[in-house]
């Protein structure tokens, strides 16, 4: 079964759990404070999801390191390809 | 290391998303759990705003995100058309 496949049965089942406990008929429903906090659920999940990326993008945004090897390497590869072009008559 | 800038901008999201995360989960979840005559309930919005607010927020930035992609594609379509 592909990735895909995973995830959508994982969240069948996570969903269809969900759905079986909210929509119950009175008589099978969980005690009220319980019912209140799981009737939002997929709300919350999404923005704990949400929240969860916002913070991995600052952190690394924050901790990104400068990498100089790979620039003064950079700057060596545009100075020779400069040098190649303008041997080969390309004005610059 | 990163800028100070970037220290600061990226440092600066993760306390935002922490505390969003935090106040977010005591609204959800802990809070059908204390009795209704706490003085923490002062804090919190009514219960239907804890859906409302993520969902309206969410439609916006879908919003924004076609008006922005519309805008590049008109904007894209002008240039083609001057280089013909």
């Amino acid at each position: 079964m592909t990735k895909l496949g995973q995830w959508l049965c994982g969240l069948a089942v996570l969903g269809s759990a969900w759905a079986a406990l909210a929509l119950a008929p009175p008589g099978l429903q969980p005690p009220a404070p319980l019912r209140q906090a799981l009737l939002p659920l997929p709300v919350y999940l999404l923005v704990a999801f949400g929240c969860y990326s916002l913070a991995t993008v600052g952190y690394r945004l924050a901790t990104f390191n400068d990498c100089e090897e790979a620039a003064a390497e950079l700057q060596e590869h545009i100075r020779a390809a400069r040098a190649d072009l303008r041997r080969r008559g390309l004005r610059l | 290391m990163a800028t100070a800038t970037d220290q600061l901008v990226g440092f600066g999201l993760v306390a935002f998303s922490l505390v969003l995360f935090v106040y977010y989960t005591l609204w959800i979840i802990v809070l059908p759990f204390i009795d209704s005559d706490h003085g923490i309930h002062r804090y919190f919005l009514p219960r239907e705003y804890a859906v409302i607010i993520p969902v309206a927020a969410g439609l916006l930035l879908l919003l924004f995100i076609g008006v922005f992609i519309m805008f590049v594609m008109w904007k894209s379509r002008k240039h083609a058309k001057k280089s013909d």
